[in-house]
């Protein structure tokens, strides 16, 4: 019943995305990449940035300038929501991909989880945050967490917490799905 | 009987555009001011550059090249402040307002210039930082300095980054979303930090922050270090580098670099204002600049 208006939608929806951030983010750290080859230091810090970036340009795609106009359509928020993430989740994996297997990082720091885990904790809180904020409090949850988790210092529950992104991924992306299912009528 | 609206006069006395400016400047600048992220991250950048100590078991050098990075928290804020700003400016305003884009334009920027004076104060307390450790170190016996110091031309690095910061900030504020805007320069400003993914000779010229000293060929990893001049500061054969390297810190070369950082500075303030002279002068200025400053960098480098 509600797959139809979403396959028709796609395409549209799909024109209408911002595509700017994750094709210019694509291309820096792309570009550093290839230059850290001729260098060879170790690359792993890069990928967890482009992993944060990567993850702040699929919740910014949440951005819908004609958010207002469409609320009167008979398909939900969220399932726009989830065409939109749809859309530019599966580009920003095949990026992460390429990304992946240009650099000589080691295999754990090639994994998508963090990616998920932070743009899962973005969409979460831009769907809890107030409508008008929402998304740009959202992007900025993978920035503020990457940065946060390359600041504490030390051992302790805080210094633990700003690592999860990195050392539980699987735990965040199921609290974040929790708390998405618990906001689906937002 | 109808009444006939005057239109408003095209040109306006320069006094009442330098007032109107200033107004703009100051409403924007107390603003950009007031932002917390601009200070939450100038405190970190401080914190940052106030754990940096030279110890005895430090990569050699390392302490002399981390001051230089702790710049980029600073950088990123000054950039998300200045874009927040610009993206005001995306709002539709009626074509024959009172303001035009043009004074609109320099009233940003002119707002934004107390940024760089934060930047130049943040360039001072890292001065005095490195004077109050009694200088910090470079090299491995038997070259080796523990009271090396940045030259003026690092020093002025903060400040001229600050200013590619407005520049890159307020280019991606004016022409795109916050939302897109925020990812963009997220990654710009952390990538810049992996300064040694910009040490090879080919691309330090081009590199956004130039993290110095510069390493040099000396001799093969079987040389006697005591038979290279006494006055050359060395680094040793390790796990990166297969040989006796020479460790030098080029004043030249940091003063090129700030031209090619204005260069680049002005070609993304071109993107900030309106079509028309004002476009085309940056443009072509910018690009002398940063031709100028490449070529010159490549000229003395070591």
């Amino acid at each position: 019943m509600t797959v139809a208006p979403l396959r028709q939608a796609a395409l549209p929806t799909a024109r209408a995305i911002r595509w700017v951030p994750l094709v210019g983010v694509s291309a820096l750290v792309l570009l550093v990449l290839l230059v850290a080859r001729t260098s060879q230091r170790p690359v792993d810090l890069v990928l967890a940035v482009a992993s944060a970036a990567l993850a702040c340009a699929v919740v910014g795609a949440l951005h819908d300038p004609a958010a207002l106009l469409l609320a009167a359509a008979p398909v939900s928020v969220m399932r726009r929501r989830l065409l939109r993430l749809t859309l530019v989740l599966l580009p920003a994996l095949v990026v992460w991909g390429v990304l992946a297997s240009v650099s000589h990082a080691s295999p754990g720091a090639t994994s998508p989880g963090p990616l998920l885990a932070l743009a899962a904790a973005g969409v979460a809180v831009a769907v809890w945050t107030p409508a008008e904020p929402g998304v740009l409090v959202g992007a900025s949850v993978p920035v503020v967490w990457f940065a946060l988790d390359m600041t504490v210092p030390g051992s302790g529950l805080l210094s633990d917490a700003a690592g999860w992104w990195r050392t539980a991924p699987q735990a965040v992306v199921a609290v974040a799905l929790v708390a998405l299912l618990a906001g689906r009528r937002r | 009987m109808s009444a006939v609206a005057r239109a408003l006069p095209r040109t306006r006395p320069r006094a009442r555009t330098r007032a109107v400016v200033r107004s703009l400047a100051l409403a924007e600048s107390r603003r950009m001011l007031r932002n917390p992220v601009l200070w939450a991250c100038t405190g970190l950048s401080v914190w940052m550059m106030w754990s940096v100590v030279p110890t005895p078991d430090e990569w050699p050098g390392a302490s002399y090249e981390e001051m230089a990075t702790c710049a980029v928290p600073l950088l990123f804020a000054v950039s998300v402040v200045a874009a927040v700003s610009f993206n005001r400016e995306r709002l539709d305003v009626a074509a024959d307002a009172p303001v035009t884009e043009v004074q609109r334009c320099v009233g940003r920027w002119v707002g934004a210039l107390p940024l760089l004076a934060v930047a130049a104060g943040y360039a001072a307390l890292l001065a005095w930082r490195q004077r109050d450790l009694g200088g910090l170190w470079l090299g491995t016996e038997p070259g080796r300095t523990t009271e090396a110091l940045f030259t003026a031309g690092e020093l002025v690095q903060p400040v001229v980054l600050a200013l590619l910061a407005v520049s890159t900030g307020a280019a991606l504020g004016r022409r795109l979303p916050l939302v897109s805007a925020l990812p963009l320069l997220f990654v710009l400003w952390f990538l810049v930090a992996f300064y040694w993914l910009f040490g090879a000779a080919a691309v330090v010229p081009l590199s956004i922050l130039q993290v110095q000293p510069v390493r040099v060929f000396a001799g093969t990893p079987y040389a006697d270090p005591l038979r290279f001049p006494s006055q050359w500061l060395l680094e040793a054969p390790g796990e990166f580098s297969e040989q006796w390297s020479r460790v030098v810190v080029s004043a030249g070369l940091s003063w090129w670099h700030a031209v090619w950082l204005l260069g680049l500075s002005a070609l993304w303030g071109a993107v900030t204002v309106p079509r028309g002279r004002a476009r085309r002068w940056l443009v072509a200025a910018g690009s002398v600049l940063a031709v100028v400053g490449v070529v010159a960098q490549y000229w003395v480098l070591p």
